[in-house]
């Protein structure tokens, strides 16, 4: 089999798999690839194909069984719970298909939260979560609480947070999944704009028009295996 | 996996609190009138009767077992008086009857410890072990015998009426009695009348009047010992029904928290239940079913606990008691669980009910989540503060949960309030202790426990001049003051009163005072608490005193601490005259000079001594065993409530992981380090805890002093109001962290499996 990881990687996955019951199939069947710095990977396939398990292995969620899991040149599938967690933090943001936003938090604190785990000074975070409400249009939602939100707004706040410790990986998980077409789209050229400034970002979708229209690189799997991977559009 | 982990979390709640119910009805059951059931138990003696049998045949003594009134007796048994050592110190005189068991139709002895005696040289002794005295195989010396005996401990009994001090194979008496002594025999009886004095009298004058004169020398009515042992047992019981309401208000606390949450946390299950098509009525069998039988496996397992925990508790209130052995009553046993099963259902059935009407859609957006709104200003409060996030997040969670935060706060506050308490009343009776004997201030004492005395013995002048001159020949003596005793007549005081004489300065010896002060001139006399009773007469007042020499009107100028129903004045030799004499002599009191060792100086005074003085050195020692058995008694009580508290807040921090299982996983995807949400977790306890603090130091306050002094009322003495001021602030301040520290350990568990589970598999829970 080819490995199609290289080394200049930004993320690389080699040999894994991961298995949820010992006597049960494997979610995850000996995958191996590679995402390139700057890169837009649409990961697709029908549910329950290991999409999401993939995604939760690069975000260090959770752990493969077997093979190994490197991001930024990081082994992550080594690390311990506090390593990972700190590794989390500083690397990598995570968009949820339902936004995961807390709810008990204003819009402002959720965007701040990241930072503030990872101990980013006061004054620097709220700089930094200033400029992303703005870039995300949502300033003037600062004091609101996500609940009283639409779903797009949702959105933008956690795109928000996860950008909010500038970390080399993107992650979203069917970020429209949730979301009309109308906002999806808006949410789709958003995540576009993101790449356009160098953001590595992998795209979990079930929906082939966004996968089509914004990653470079379509990534499909089925029943836990890689399926062919297609050269990627940029539109 | 939830589920399991909510049954056996319903199970534990339920084990530990029927536990605690069943210890502590079993405990109010044992405060109640401990004597009478006593008593009853054992067949006691409405009349123990010391005869001559030399005066009188055996058949003469059997036949007064068919007297008039007579329905069971029990003896002769042939008793000696023996003066006693242990581990080398004067242990006291000893009545010790000759049984051949320790059963019988009369009298039926409790075995609390070891066995009977199997053969010579072996002794039982009456009352609980331990408490600074000899334990099962240790040794007392019998002296003043023409050959000392030495007697192996091999048990310890209960006589509920003191029939004895110990206990002797029969044949062992004999060698026992000291030369010159006659022989003595002691009968017991029951009769069907003796509930009044007069109708023991009457029954005391059957029995003699079968007995040729002179036969019959002394005899005990079960009425006097009645009388001391319910005094002394009732003591006990302010903080024991303290203990007892505390624990059994925290069980019901606890139980209706745990299953409320429980079924509260199956809304969104009985939304799924419901759209499938089960009626509201299924759905309330469901759930009370469901919460029901891990209910029941920890009702049946927590009355068998309390049962297995009440055994050393029992043992020891039956000490405290003087009542040999206590046990748990069936009723407890059946109530105990019973009643918290039914508060389960009763917790349960609200919610379930609400559960119930609730539509599917409604039902599953219940369960879901807490009601939105709720905490947010303080969360948004706590993100301003310069606090770790992890610990604003953590300080703010409660007030999303204020229902169940209150309920927990309380449990919080029950167990907090009783560690408090416990600490105080420890403190309070361990001043009351050193107060009672003076062993702070007198921690050596010259008694009439010489190997050189004996029953009815008076020592000379000579021998008294002795004991002056050992004390002044040693240096390291600070203070000695010669202590006198008889009874004085008083008028307005029923009967007589008791009068202690001290010979040269007093002030030295630190009687804790109720009121006024300790007298310090000629014509001042202090009294304690039952002789202002009986008199009527108050701190002030003068009162007359006929001391049999001579009439002498005094000035009561303080009330001294003297826990006794027997009035009691203190004054000088001058003050008090004629009771200074060689017969009236009770004891020397003795001050040291600092850091002179006590045992060396007792030692060195018995050296000097010799064998043949009526007089030795004791070591004085706090209070003797009822303050040991309480204090016992005391930290064994609190450590439960505490452990219930514990896991009550254990329950909740539990029910609140998962009410946000999925938060949690959201904060670990942000990449919240585990310690970091240990620290989220412990502190959404913080609040509550410290509130329950505020509350617990002052409730345990009142509480003390409210005990203390039902505690003293018993005793028929006031108390000094040091022996309530246990609490400066800077220890109540200490003290009330027992709140946070009981908060944290319970919190500790769950999150730590919180701060341990998986990001992911946290996530992919609803």
């Amino acid at each position: 089999m080819i490995d199609p990881s290289a080394p200049g990687d930004v993320i690389r996955l080699d040999g894994v798999t991961k298995t949820y019951q010992a006597d049960g199939a494997p979610a995850l069947a000996d995958v191996s690839m590679g995402v390139a710095a700057g890169e837009v990977v649409a990961v697709m396939g029908p549910s329950g194909s290991g999409k999401s398990t993939l995604l939760n292995l690069i975000a260090g969620l959770d752990r493969p069984s077997a093979g190994t899991v490197t991001v930024t040149g990081r082994r992550i599938d080594t690390l311990g719970e506090s390593a990972l967690a700190r590794f989390r933090a500083r690397h990598i943001g995570i968009i949820f298909q339902f936004f995961n936003l807390l709810d008990d938090l204003t819009v402002e604190d959720n965007v701040l939260l990241p930072a503030q785990l990872a101990g980013a000074s006061r004054r620097q975070a709220r700089a930094r979560a200033d400029e992303l409400l703005a870039r995300m249009g949502i300033e003037e939602y600062r004091n609101s609480y996500p609940a009283r939100m639409s779903g797009g707004q949702r959105q933008r706040v956690a795109i928000a947070r996860a950008l909010v410790n500038n970390p080399a990986v993107l992650l979203a998980d069917e970020p429209t999944g949730a979301l009309d077409t109308a906002t999806g789209q808006e949410i789709g050229r958003l995540l576009r704009q993101l790449n356009e400034g160098g953001q590595t970002l992998v795209l979990v979708t079930h929906d082939p028009e966004l996968a089509e229209r914004y990653a470079a690189r379509i990534v499909r799997i089925v029943d836990g295996r890689l399926a062919s991977t297609p050269a990627g559009v940029y539109r | 996996m939830r589920h399991k982990v909510q049954a056996v979390v319903i199970g534990m709640v339920l084990l530990v609190s029927t536990a605690s119910a069943t210890l502590g009805l079993a405990l109010l059951a044992a405060g109640n009138a401990p004597f009478q059931h006593a008593f009853a138990a054992q067949d006691g003696a409405d009349l123990k009767v010391i005869v001559n049998p030399a005066r009188a045949s055996s058949a003469q003594l059997a036949a007064t077992r068919g007297l008039h009134g007579v329905t069971a007796a029990a003896g002769p048994f042939a008793e000696a008086t023996v003066q006693t050592q242990f581990q080398g110190q004067p242990f006291g005189e000893f009545t010790l009857a000759g049984r051949p068991a320790p059963g019988g139709p009369v009298d039926n002895l409790v075995l609390i410890a070891g066995h009977w005696p199997t053969g010579p040289d072996q002794v039982v002794l009456n009352g609980p072990a331990g408490g600074g005295g000899p334990v099962v195989g240790n040794t007392l010396t019998v002296t003043g015998l023409p050959h000392p005996v030495t007697l192996t401990v091999v048990g310890f009994a209960n006589s509920i009426t003191n029939s004895a001090d110990g206990w002797v194979a029969p044949s062992e008496i004999t060698a026992l009695r000291a030369p010159g002594t006659g022989p003595s025999a002691e009968l017991l009886y029951r009769f069907t009348s003796a509930a009044t004095d007069a109708q023991v009298r009457a029954d005391l004058a059957e029995v003699t009047g079968a007995l040729p004169p002179g036969t019959v020398m002394q005899y005990d009515s079960w009425l006097a010992v009645a009388s001391q042992n319910t005094s002394n047992g009732a003591i006990m019981e302010p903080f024991v029904i303290a203990f007892a309401l505390i624990g059994l208000a925290m069980a019901v606390l606890i139980v209706a928290n745990v299953v409320s949450g429980a079924v509260a946390a199956g809304y969104y299950r009985i939304g799924v239940l419901k759209s499938i098509g089960l009626t509201p009525a299924q759905v309330v069998v469901a759930y009370l079913s469901r919460v029901g039988w891990p209910a029941l496996a920890g009702c049946v397992l927590g009355v068998v606990a309390g049962n297995v925990l009440a055994i050393p508790v029992l043992h020891q209130s039956a000490g405290a008691y003087g009542v040999g052995s206590q046990s748990v009553p069936w009723w407890a046993s059946v109530i105990a669980p019973a009643g918290m099963l039914a508060l389960t259902v009763l917790a349960a059935f609200g919610p379930a009910l609400r559960a119930g009407r609730l539509s599917a859609t409604q039902a599953i957006a219940a369960g879901r989540a807490p009601n939105a709104g709720r905490g947010y200003a303080v969360h948004r409060l706590a993100a301003r503060l310069r606090l770790p996030r992890p610990v604003g997040l953590g300080l703010a969670a409660p007030f999303a949960r204020p229902a169940r935060t209150l309920v927990t706060l309380a449990a919080i506050a029950f167990g907090a309030t009783a560690v408090i308490f416990a600490f105080g009343l420890r403190a309070s009776l361990d001043r009351a202790a050193a107060s009672q004997s003076l062993s702070a201030t007198v921690p050596v004492q010259i008694q009439q426990d010489g190997p050189g005395g004996g029953p009815n013995q008076v020592p000379t002048a000579e021998q008294d001049a002795a004991v002056t001159a050992a004390l002044n020949n040693y240096p390291a003596t600070a203070h000695q003051t010669t202590v006198y005793e008889n009874r004085v007549k008083v008028p307005g005081v029923p009967g007589n009163a008791n009068a202690w004489a001290f010979g040269g300065d007093s002030s030295w010896l630190g009687y804790g005072i109720i009121a006024g002060r300790w007298y310090d001139a000629p014509g001042q006399v202090d009294v304690n608490t039952a002789f202002l009773n009986d008199s009527g007469l108050a701190v002030g007042d003068t009162a007359t005193i006929d001391t049999g020499t001579a009439r002498v009107t005094v000035h009561i100028v303080g009330e001294v601490f003297h826990p006794s129903s027997d009035p009691t004045v203190y004054g000088s030799t001058q003050t008090l005259p004629g009771l200074g004499t060689t017969a009236n002599m009770l004891q020397w009191d003795v001050g040291l000079q600092p850091g002179t060792s006590t045992a060396g100086y007792v030692r060195a005074v018995n050296s000097a001594l010799g064998g043949n003085s009526p007089w030795a050195a004791t070591t004085q020692k706090d209070g003797g065993k009822f303050y040991s058995i309480a204090i016992g008694l005391i930290g064994l009580l609190s450590l439960m409530v505490a452990v219930a508290a514990g896991l009550g807040v254990l329950n909740t921090v539990l029910m609140t992981t998962r009410d946000r299982v999925h938060d949690l996983g959201v904060f670990k995807a942000l990449g919240m380090r585990p310690g970091q949400l240990l620290t989220m977790v412990v502190c959404w306890i913080v609040v509550p805890a410290v509130v329950a603090g505020a509350i617990a130091a002052p409730a345990a306050m009142v509480l003390n002093t409210a005990t203390v002094n039902a505690m003293a009322g018993t005793a028929h003495t006031g108390v000094p109001a040091f022996f309530t001021q246990v609490f400066p602030p800077s220890r109540l301040a200490l003290l009330s962290l027992a709140a946070l520290v009981l908060a944290v350990a319970g919190a500790l568990a769950p999150a730590s499996w919180a701060a341990r589970a998986r990001p992911a598999a946290a996530l992919r829970t609803e």
